[in-house]
């Protein structure tokens, strides 16, 4: 089996973050190694491994609703080349916020790309509330019950080269209602503005780029 | 009332029509071509939202755009359309405009949000592309509601195609005009 069978990639400038811990989880399963998306310098070669592999899993975080820069970059670069032939892609997005809306873009892009560039897309899992998890397993998330065996479920996905249902990530997370929210957004708030004052900020100066312009 | 027009040079002569469209409303028009500026991406250290509060702490040429987008009423952000979304030099300003979020968290219809810190700019994104498909044209549409709910903020988004005439350039324009 040639080492890049199937490639294991984390989008994430974060390591230890939620993003590979989800991917360490895959290969559990799958085995082959985790690749971490290099952050500096030309992704041309790194687009080529991409092309060496029969099944691609991206791991990445949701920023700003959609993945990150550094991973469009590689997509752009990828198709630029060309040469793909029929791998199998599996997508996986986890951001902060609580809800599947604010992320799925992410899969949505990645399904355009294979579609666009000889893929063969297999559906992928979108994680809300990735972010208190900061890497830590899974059986800590606050939907647990339902989406531990749904994301073993996609893996199994994975594993067996079958493709997987929105569906699946779907049921397995429900959005927090109106009563949760506001204790969330509580907490969440007060955590933040802690980390503030430890730092000596006003959270309600003007940003920073304003007050040097006067 | 600034407008800040951001494009990735792969849009052609949009840039430069659309700024000249907005500067005739009477609007200052601040621009930047990306593809030309050395921006690196966001390597999440967090500490615009703690140790550096509102500040980025990668000194590049982000350091030039920043202060023009914080100040700004509306930033535009033109990019050709790519896999529904945006290009990643387009999307590296996007991850790296966070040092100028607000990091406390909002309700909205029910929902957890963030916002601008202090801001009260419009955003629009102008998408541009040629026999784009349905799923294509929709997803770039979702971003930018994504994106306005996120950010709190108002504003639309646009797909300009070789078809698209003056008549509609004027049209974005002073809607990009009227914050
Ligand atoms: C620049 C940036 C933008 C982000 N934008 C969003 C966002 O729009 N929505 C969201 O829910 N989380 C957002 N997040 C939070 C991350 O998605 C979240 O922390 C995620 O769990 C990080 O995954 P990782 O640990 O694999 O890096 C953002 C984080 C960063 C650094």
């Amino acid at each position: 089996m040639n080492k890049y069978n199937i490639m294991l990639l984390c989008a994430s400038p974060r390591r230890k973050g939620t993003s590979a811990m989800l991917l360490e989880r895959v290969r559990n399963l799958t085995g082959g190694d985790v690749v971490f998306l290099p952050q500096k310098d030309s992704l041309e070669e790194f687009a080529m491994t991409m092309k060496q592999a029969e099944t691609i899993v991206i791991s990445g975080p949701c920023y700003i609703n959609t993945y990150p820069a550094r991973l469009i970059e590689l997509l752009e670069t990828a198709s630029r080349s060309g040469g793909f032939s029929g791998q199998k892609l599996y997508g996986i997005i986890n951001g902060g916020m609580p809800y599947i809306h604010t992320h799925r873009h992410g899969l949505t892009t990645l399904q355009l790309f294979a579609e666009q560039n000889h893929l063969s897309w297999q559906g992928g899992f979108v994680l809300g509330g990735g972010a208190m998890l900061d890497g830590k397993p899974l059986e800590n998330h606050m939907s647990r019950k339902k989406v531990v065996p749904a994301f073993n479920q996609f893996i199994r996905h994975i594993a067996e080269g079958s493709s997987s249902l929105d569906s699946l990530y779907e049921q397995a997370q429900t959005p927090p209602g109106r009563f949760v929210t506001r204790i969330f957004s509580k907490f969440l708030t007060s955590m933040v503005l802690k980390n503030l004052k430890k730092h000596g900020h006003d959270p309600n100066a003007p940003n920073w780029y304003l007050r040097q312009q006067g | 009332m600034t407008a800040v027009i951001i494009s990735d040079n792969r849009v052609g002569n949009w840039s430069r029509t659309l700024r000249e469209a907005v500067l005739h409303t009477g609007t200052h028009v601040v621009r930047f071509t990306v593809n030309k500026l050395d921006i690196r991406p966001c390597t999440a250290c967090s500490s615009c939202s703690g140790k550096t509060y509102g500040r980025c702490v990668i000194q590049d040429d982000m350091q030039k755009v920043l202060p023009k987008i914080a100040a700004c009423r509306a930033l535009v952000l033109i990019s050709p359309v790519i896999f529904g979304g945006v290009s990643h030099h387009i999307k590296k300003v996007m991850d790296r405009m966070c040092a100028l979020g607000d990091p406390r968290y909002y309700m909205n219809n029910g929902e957890l949000v963030k916002g601008m810190s202090g801001q009260t700019m419009n955003y629009y994104m102008v998408g541009v592309g040629d026999k784009l498909s349905e799923a294509e044209r929709s997803a770039f549409f979702a971003l930018h509601k994504e994106n306005r709910i996120i950010m709190n903020v108002e504003g639309s988004a646009f797909i300009l195609d070789s078809r698209t005439d003056n008549v509609s350039i004027e049209a974005i324009a002073k809607e990009i005009a009227h914050v």
